[in-house]
């Protein structure tokens, strides 16, 4: 009984070891893929696939959009096709629960099992593995891959140090959500539709800026006694109506990006060398932010409003309180509410920044490809089969068979108006002009991306969002802004250092 | 305590008493361990190796996001001093409030002083009046005591804090509006600063309130087991009111209160979901929020580096072990138990 105890703690412990240290994954300067010796990397005789000339992929779909029942039949009908017209690889479609998903690839990765594609994925996604992604440019150019028919923008959006770590499949450019008839009733002008144009203000031609837009939204601020931000008595405690909603994009980065622009959040180039590079613009612009929430002459609802749920607690542009929300394509997902309690929305141009310029945002979903799978050739295979002509029209175009899956702006620009004419169908009070705004935005990305890595980027990306949460939630005379953005760049610092 | 483990320990099985088993024993014995083979698999593969694993995660730097790059390597008892040295942590006293912050321990600590007490007074004040005989319909108000028990926590926790929302919230409305208070000088609840740090501890404690049915409910059974012959001889000796609690309802419902206080500080340590409602579990305002289980799950969950947070669930054990053991040492003085032979 003894020895077997023995034997049991011995297997017991012998199984944890394993288990926590199996598994070997390249280094992140490990050169792609193919170079690896096969016998670590293939997988074990029982997985082999079915025909022995096969090769078979993975595509884990979960860290992004993808995973809800509804989006399974055109994921399904895009494997099958592809399978079909590729005889020597059999692609393999594994969903995993967003919640889990993270989880699960970093375990999977961590086992050295990790899949061949990944995606849908967005930057925020994507910068969890940072270091994981394959740089492709070897073969974009052995395959003949048609870059040309992109926007060299969104190309260049996929650049980064570690080389071309992915390619344009969809994008959500941002643009100016209003509401027209609120405009009407503070009898203002609309947003200007095209990037450049003035805006009409009190019969005079201005600029399109910060301060225009600012203006305006304290005039579209409304309390319970119809007065707004700018007339004398107006009562910020009884807001009933704000001009202006930062819709889901609460984030010291991306409001840094709206008003001043992007730039690199970090600076250095090793462990070590590490440091906060946020700019002071960056700073002015959450200050400009803050005081929309909490200045005299407030425009924005705080934290404590847009939480509460007649503002839609949190979703307040969805819920008709908001005059205006700036925020990316995606956000058409979630105003079917908006629309059936009978509002309806338009699209104007981002202002320009105190350097003259438009500042946007493009957030982007594509599929990208493990550095450690052992057939990176076919990977990419399947990669450019998913994000090129016959995958964009199964996964996002969709046919009268199968709905399509992913619900975003085409990178490649022949299926683009597929899709618009799926946004003018389901908000029928929309023209062809509203849109066209968001795809003039794509001329506007955040270049570095908003959701650039950081070192530690998890963390970094909690600790700048913890900011922005203490912004909205805490009046001027319990907070010292200058003394709390000092202390995020050092705790930044602090992060990067660990 | 430890009598009672020395008595659990003597009725335990010895090797001596399988090893005489007859045949049908030992066949009856395999049958039973094959039965229970299911429950033992899944104890060893679900709860038995994740517990030594995390253990064992303490001395390596896994860490499967950033660190996914690297295999992890052992790093002895590194996590353990980072955790000692960590001011946000706030496992070492003299850590608090440096950086400022205060430290997750520390919040923990100040929270429990405020929220503990209430929560064992406040039911047990409740359950005495519940079980008071001139309260007409007792049924009904147990009932009504009872039930906000049955929603999900979850649930009652948002329901709170749109009541307690410092723009919108009914009460401040409710101050303003009828108590004529001034807006300025109305709570802002959860969304206090860092200056009024004590506001957001007493919105938590408010919301805690809410889920005490199931505490005064064992009040009310500790309550009704004290012999009425003890009440009718303290009466015939001449006791009051606050005399007869005190001398004779207290110490027969100490073993009750002991129960209650022990499962309160070990839900104390684990206080969790509450600020990472309200409050996006973000410590806002200045780590005042930021509870010690909190922490450990952001470093866990959201920053994914499982040596630290493993580090930080046994500290966390630790503590809970400590303090358990020291409420047991604690209550040969306090906790009377009926029957109970003292040497």
């Amino acid at each position: 009984m003894k020895k077997l105890l023995y034997v049991l703690s011995l297997l017991l412990i012998a199984s944890m070891v394993l288990t926590a240290c199996g598994g070997g994954q390249p280094p992140a300067t490990e050169p792609p893929a193919e170079t690896q010796p096969p016998a670590e990397t293939e997988p074990p005789a029982e997985t082999e696939p079915p025909a022995a000339d096969k090769v078979q992929l993975r595509w884990f779909v979960g860290l992004g959009t993808g995973t809800d029942p509804a989006q399974l039949p055109a994921q399904e009908k895009a494997v099958a096709d592809f399978n079909a017209d590729h005889p020597d690889i059999e692609l393999v479609l594994e969903v995993v629960p967003f919640d889990s998903a993270r989880d699960t690839l970093a375990t999977q990765i961590a086992a050295g099992a990790g899949p061949d594609i990944v995606g849908p994925v967005g930057w925020g996604g994507s910068n969890a593995f940072y270091g994981q992604w394959l740089d492709m440019t070897p073969y974009i150019e052995s395959s003949g891959f048609d870059t040309s028919v992109y926007d060299p923008a969104l190309i260049d959006f996929y650049q980064t140090e570690e080389g071309q770590v992915g390619l344009p499949f969809l994008v959500f450019p941002a643009a100016i959500y209003y509401v027209p008839s609120m405009f009407d009733e503070a009898g203002l002008a609309y947003p200007p539709k095209a990037y450049g144009d003035k805006y009409t203000l009190d019969g005079e031609e201005v600029d399109w800026n910060w301060e225009t837009f600012t203006e305006v939204a304290k005039r579209l601020t409304v309390d319970t006694n119809g007065a707004n931000a700018t007339d004398d008595g107006f009562d910020p405690a009884q807001m009933v109506q704000v001009g202006y909603a930062n819709q889901w994009q609460t984030h010291v980065a991306y409001q840094a990006a709206y008003v001043s622009g992007s730039a690199d959040i970090v600076s250095g180039d090793a462990p070590g060398s590490y440091e906060s590079a946020m700019p002071d613009s960056w700073k002015s612009a959450n200050q400009l932010v803050y005081d929309g929430m909490w200045g005299d002459q407030p425009f924005m609802a705080t934290g404590p409003l847009a939480a509460a749920p007649e503002f839609g607690n949190g979703n307040l542009f969805n819920s008709g309180k908001a005059a205006m929300a700036m925020t990316p394509l995606w956000y058409t997902c979630c105003l079917d509410a908006f629309r059936d309690a009978g509002f309806e929305f338009d699209a104007g141009a981002l202002p320009v920044g105190a350097d003259g310029q438009p500042h946007g945002r493009v957030d982007a979903d594509t599929i990208r490809i493990w550095k450690g799978t052992p057939n990176p050739e076919a990977a990419f295979a399947a990669l450019s089969y998913l994000i090129g002509p016959e995958g964009t029209q199964t996964l996002v175009v969709g046919s009268d068979e199968v709905a399509a899956a992913y619900s975003g702006l085409p990178a490649n620009p022949e299926f683009q108006q597929s899709y618009i004419d799926g946004l003018l169908e389901r908000y029928p009070f929309t023209t062809a002009e509203t849109w066209d705004v968001f795809k003039a935005g794509l001329a506007y990305p955040d270049n570095p991306s908003a959701e650039q890595w950081q070192p530690n980027w998890n963390e970094a990306w909690a600790r700048q969002q913890t900011f922005f949460d203490l912004l909205q939630n805490t009046p001027p005379d319990q907070l010292d802004f200058d003394a709390e953005w000092q202390k995020l760049v050092d705790d930044l610092n602090a992060i990067y250092a660990k | 305590m430890f009598e009672q483990l020395s008595n659990f320990r003597n009725s335990l099985p010895s090797l001596k008493s399988f090893r005489s088993l007859t045949p049908l024993g030992r066949r009856e014995l395999r049958q039973g361990m094959w039965f229970l083979s299911p429950w033992i698999f899944g104890f060893l593969a679900f709860t038995l190796i994740p517990i030594i694993a995390t253990f064992f995660f303490t001395f390596i730097n896994l860490k499967i996001t950033d660190g996914i790059a690297s295999t992890p390597k052992w790093v002895g008892f590194d996590n353990y001093v980072d955790l000692w040295n960590d001011n946000q942590a706030g496992v070492n006293p003299k850590t608090w409030f440096q950086g400022g912050t205060p430290g997750a321990l520390w919040v923990t600590l100040a929270f429990g002083l405020i929220a503990l007490p209430v929560g064992i007074f406040v039911p047990l004040g409740i359950a005495v009046l519940m079980n008071n005989k001139h309260l007409k319909g007792p049924n009904f108000f147990r009932s009504m005591f009872y039930m906000p028990f049955i929603v999900p926590f979850v649930a009652a926790v948002f329901l709170w804090g749109g009541m307690l929302n410092s723009q919108t919230g009914w009460i401040n409305r409710f101050l303003v509006e009828v108590l004529n208070m001034s807006k300025d000088s109305v709570p802002l609840w959860a969304n206090s600063g860092a200056g009024e740090w004590g506001w957001i501890y007493a919105t938590y404690t408010i919301m805690g309130i809410w889920g005490i049915g199931n505490a005064m409910l064992i009040f009310i059974a500790g309550l009704q087991n004290v012999p009425t012959e003890l009440y009718d001889a303290a009466k015939v000796d001449g006791a009051n009111g606050w005399q007869t609690f005190w001398k004779v309802t207290f110490p027969m419902i100490s073993p009750v209160i002991f129960y209650n206080l022990t499962l309160s500080i070990v839900g104390l340590f684990q206080y969790f979901l509450v600020p990472l409602v309200v409050n996006q579990g973000t410590g806002r305002p200045g780590g005042f929020t930021m509870f010690y289980n909190l922490y450990l799950y952001r470093n866990f969950f959201l920053f994914q580096n499982m040596s630290y947070g493993a580090t930080l669930a046994w500290v966390l054990f630790v503590l809970i072990l400590a303090v358990t053991i020291l409420l047991f040492w604690s209550a040969k003085y306090w906790v009377y138990y009926a029957g109970e032979s003292h040497s």
